[in-house]
């Protein structure tokens, strides 16, 4: 298809009134191009051209052809003269996307004028790619930026800016894809946590017949310290890798360094000095083992027919946890309890943490090699108050 | 390229046929119009099938000398208005009006004198048998000259619209707000050097203009009609050349963006625009019709989890009245939308687009421009709790209570302060408790209205106890 945006101005045009709009004049160049993308529902596009005007109304006609312009959004302000020269009226020919403006300007000048409109099909898209160190304490974050051109639109040096950063300026024709790196940021500090969440994992692995793995993430604060923290992190696709050493390939050659692929995940939108957790795989080297050992219903209160309506319940739960590795790991357990209950003893008060009204979790250290005889466990005895059945679990 | 025409093809004594020209613009028309009126019907017939064009095209007639176009904004209605000078004789004069490939009303017509108005007389109207789109005045006049005379109908297919920008400030404290008018002609008729008035307010009609002018005599059936549309594309040729006329009309144009005046007019209020416009059948027209500096507004933030979800909406607020240097007029409603200047050499960020309402003198205006990713609330239930349990004299629970403690996380990531309306719904007898300020909407409804700096972060929370079964009293 082929694809025209262009601006004609017919200051003489008015006299032959029978071939109006025959666009006989000097097309001007675009002078500079602006691109924002900053709001992700529409693509804000501002260009500037110079233009030639006669004294008196000029009539300014802009058309576009195959490029995705929402027509009731285009604007158009004077720079130069902005107090004297003034856009009179706007006209819009049936059946074609073109419109004419008219133009008073009171001298002959020339003016730099600016063409806001919001263009559909260039969109943006975020990516990250991140290389973790091999102790898995800290990564280096490249943040990409993908743009899509499928507007019709050739943009040449525009002047591209997300709402964050400075702008940068680029060329993207139509249907083209450009990526390009837009933040890097080197030793980020990471965590990295493994959670086994009581909801969604087995209880017992001696009954399960493959090995269970626990999933692992990578968390990520948005702060200052973490060299981050000056804007929202957008969401977008997440890869992993961590850095290895390559065998040489020959005998005598030096080790070189390479990465292995850890895993991906799609990060979250992160305000500032929120952590973006991404869940980027298993751990099979920490083994989780919980079990019930008392369920015992208290305070029992029977109806007429002896039905039970109402009773309290006594519940004691164990954890046990092994850690296989050579190194300390951080594991979140979390657990869920519908309704109203109160916890009556917990063995490891300091690493509790109620997360909501339906939800408390224990943030751990595991040692390394805890594992047999020197294996974490924990321990808590809860009871759930004038429980009918129909207690919410969640909200 | 007038469809609607008036043919002055009366004549007194030999009743229908033969024109008598007493009249001296008759003497210019081409001879072969000069027979008796059978003959010009067959020939019209001829053009129609032909070119498909306005009924008669071939014949130079009165010319309109104003057009005043009325166009009503709620329905598909204008109220056209135009003047011609005619020549009667003293007599029974007949004129003939027709108006074929146009959207106008049959039953809205009306022919008026406004010069000899004593003298002169609408006997009756016929709309002749086996034609459409046409009728005959029989005028009887006991003066003998020139006489100008209006017409008024009723038309559909013009339409317009208002729209606004509004450029905020960087801190988005104050912005430009600016109004434009729309008109846009599928009536099948150019209008030139019409005067446009624009009317805001809902008239009520029983029956669509559409369908009355598809119709094309009183009480044939009417079709329903798609709204706006006219007699099909216009051909580039003709709009060609009506713009060829509107270009020719603006010359005359002064260099200033022109005036509208403003008035109110019973429940409805009217924007006349100065001057003359030409807008072909086709074309639309924009006129900017106010620009206001320097409006002051307040950048607001909204969550009710029941409307939005997790979603946090943003709104520009401002009041239409004097002090906030509106306030002269009621917006009518339209399409806004709302950028931020971002750079020293304004530049915009693309802030949002939404439709207004009509805003009368003095109502408070919120645009709602979407949601911000940059304002953040998050409500936990950090606990809940049942208590108090009454029962039956089965033993059954007749009557329990609730309290839930509610934890709301905000932030604001934005370099600009922000003002953030957290509404939550209750219901059932409940009783709130809590340490922040909030304020009842409603029995069912609190809100909770935080200011936050930039980039600020803040947590309240609130007790919420409800009693239900027998509990409850309300």
């Amino acid at each position: 298809m082929k694809r025209i945006l262009c601006l004609a101005i017919a200051g003489v045009l008015a006299g032959s009134a029978a071939h109006a709009r025959v666009k006989l004049v000097a097309l001007p160049e675009r002078a500079r191009v602006v691109v924002s993308l900053n709001n992700p529902d529409a693509t804000l596009v501002e260009e500037e051209r110079l233009i030639t005007l006669q004294k008196g109304v000029n009539k300014v006609d802009f058309s576009w052809r195959g490029v995705n312009i929402d027509g009731t959004s285009i604007q158009v302000r004077a720079l130069s003269h902005p107090n004297d020269v003034k856009v009179l009226n706007t006209s819009y020919p049936p059946n074609e996307n073109a419109l004419v403006w008219e133009i008073s300007s009171p001298a002959a000048q020339e003016e730099r004028v600016r063409i806001s409109y919001l263009l559909s099909g260039l969109t943006r898209e975020v990516t990250y790619r991140a290389v973790a160190e091999p102790n898995e304490k800290s990564m280096t974050l490249r943040n990409y930026l993908r743009l899509h051109n499928n507007s019709g639109e050739d943009l040449t040096d525009a002047e591209v800016s997300v709402g964050y950063g400075s702008s940068f300026k680029k060329t993207i024709a139509h249907e083209e894809v450009l990526e390009m790196l837009s933040e890097r940021i080197a030793d980020l500090p990471i965590r990295k946590v493994l959670t086994w969440d009581s909801a969604s994992l087995p209880w017992d692995p001696e009954y399960q017949k493959s090995t269970v793995g626990i999933p692992l993430s990578y968390v990520v604060t948005n702060d200052k310290p973490s060299k981050l923290g000056l804007h929202t992190m957008l969401p977008g696709k997440v890869r992993i890798f961590i850095k290895t050493k390559d065998q040489p390939l020959q005998e005598g050659e030096q080790a070189s360094e390479g990465v292995a692929f850890t895993g991906e995940d799609w990060a979250q939108l992160t305000p500032v000095d929120r952590e973006m957790k991404l869940f980027i795989g298993q751990s099979r080297d920490v083994k989780v083992t919980q079990r019930k050992t008392k369920d015992d219903k208290t305070n029992l209160r029977r109806n007429n027919q002896n039905n039970i309506v109402l009773h309290d319940t006594d519940e004691i739960y164990k954890v046990e946890i092994e850690n296989f590795k050579k190194e300390p790991v951080n594991l979140t357990v979390v657990e869920h309890v519908p309704g109203y209950w109160k916890m009556i003893e917990n063995s490891h008060a300091a690493q509790f943490r109620k997360k909501d009204a339906f939800t408390f979790e224990y943030n751990l250290t595991l040692p390394a090699e805890s594992n047999g005889d020197k294996k974490t466990t924990v321990t808590f005895n809860l009871t759930r108050l004038n429980v009918q059945g129909n207690e919410p679990s969640s909200f | 390229m007038n469809s609607a025409k008036i043919l002055n093809a009366h004549a007194g004594k030999v009743g229908r046929g033969v024109l008598t020209a007493p009249w001296p613009w008759a003497m210019s028309w081409p001879g072969a119009l000069r027979t008796a009126r059978p003959t010009i019907i067959v020939a019209v017939a001829l053009l129609v099938v032909l070119t498909g064009h306005a009924r008669i095209s071939v014949v130079t007639l009165p010319d309109r000398d104003t057009v005043q176009l009325t166009i009503y904004n709620s329905a598909d209605l204008t109220l056209v208005k135009e003047t011609r000078h005619l020549t009667f004789k003293k007599g029974i004069n007949k004129l003939e009006f027709s108006w074929a490939n146009t959207l106008i009303d049959p039953t809205s017509l009306e022919l008026r004198p406004l010069t000899h108005a004593d003298e002169v007389e609408v006997q009756d109207v016929s709309f002749p048998a086996r034609v459409t789109n046409t009728l005959e005045w029989r005028i009887n006049s006991e003066f003998a000259g020139d006489v100008v005379v209006e017409i008024r109908y009723f038309t559909s297919g013009i339409s317009w619209s208002a729209d606004y920008v509004a450029e905020a400030s960087r801190d988005e404290r104050l912005m430009d707000f600016s109004g434009a008018v729309r008109v846009t002609n599928n009536s099948g008729e150019d209008y030139e050097n019409a005067q446009v008035r624009l009317v805001v307010g809902v008239i009520r009609l029983v029956q669509e203009i559409a369908d009355l002018a598809r119709a094309g005599k009183p009480g044939m059936p009417t079709t329903h009609a798609l709204r706006h549309e006219a007699a099909g594309p216009v051909p580039a040729a003709k709009a060609m050349r009506a713009f060829g006329a509107m270009m020719e009309a603006d010359k005359l144009a002064e260099n200033r963006p022109r005036e509208i005046v403003r008035e109110g007019v019973s429940e409805y209020f009217m924007y006349t625009v100065e001057g003359r416009d030409t807008i072909p059948n086709g074309w639309s027209k924009r006129l900017p019709s106010f620009k206001t500096p320097a409006v002051p507004i307040t950048s607001y933030y909204k969550f009710e989890k029941e409307r939005w979800g997790d979603r946090v909406m943003r709104y520009y607020q401002f009041t239409n009245s004097l002090a906030n240097k509106l306030g002269r007029e009621p917006l009518p409603n339209g399409d806004v939308k709302a950028f931020r200047f971002v750079s020293d050499d304004s530049l915009y960020a693309f802030v949002g687009r939404t439709s207004v309402k009509y805003i009368p003198i003095n109502e408070f205006v919120e645009l709602e421009l979407g949601n911000d990713l940059e304002v953040s609330v998050k409500p936990v239930l950090m606990d809940w709790q049942k208590t108090e349990l009454q029962f039956n004299q089965n033993g059954n629970v007749i009557g329990w209570t609730t309290k839930e403690t509610w934890e709301i996380e905000v932030q604001n990531s934005k370099d600009i302060p922000v003002v953030l309306d957290i509404r939550r719904n209750f219901s059932g007898d409940w009783t709130l408790t809590t340490q922040a300020k909030y304020e009842n909407v409603d029995r069912t409804k609190v809100k909770f209205v935080v200011p936050l700096a930039p980039r600020a972060k803040q947590k309240f929370s609130y007790e919420l106890v409800t009693r239900h079964g027998t509990n409850a009293t309300r």
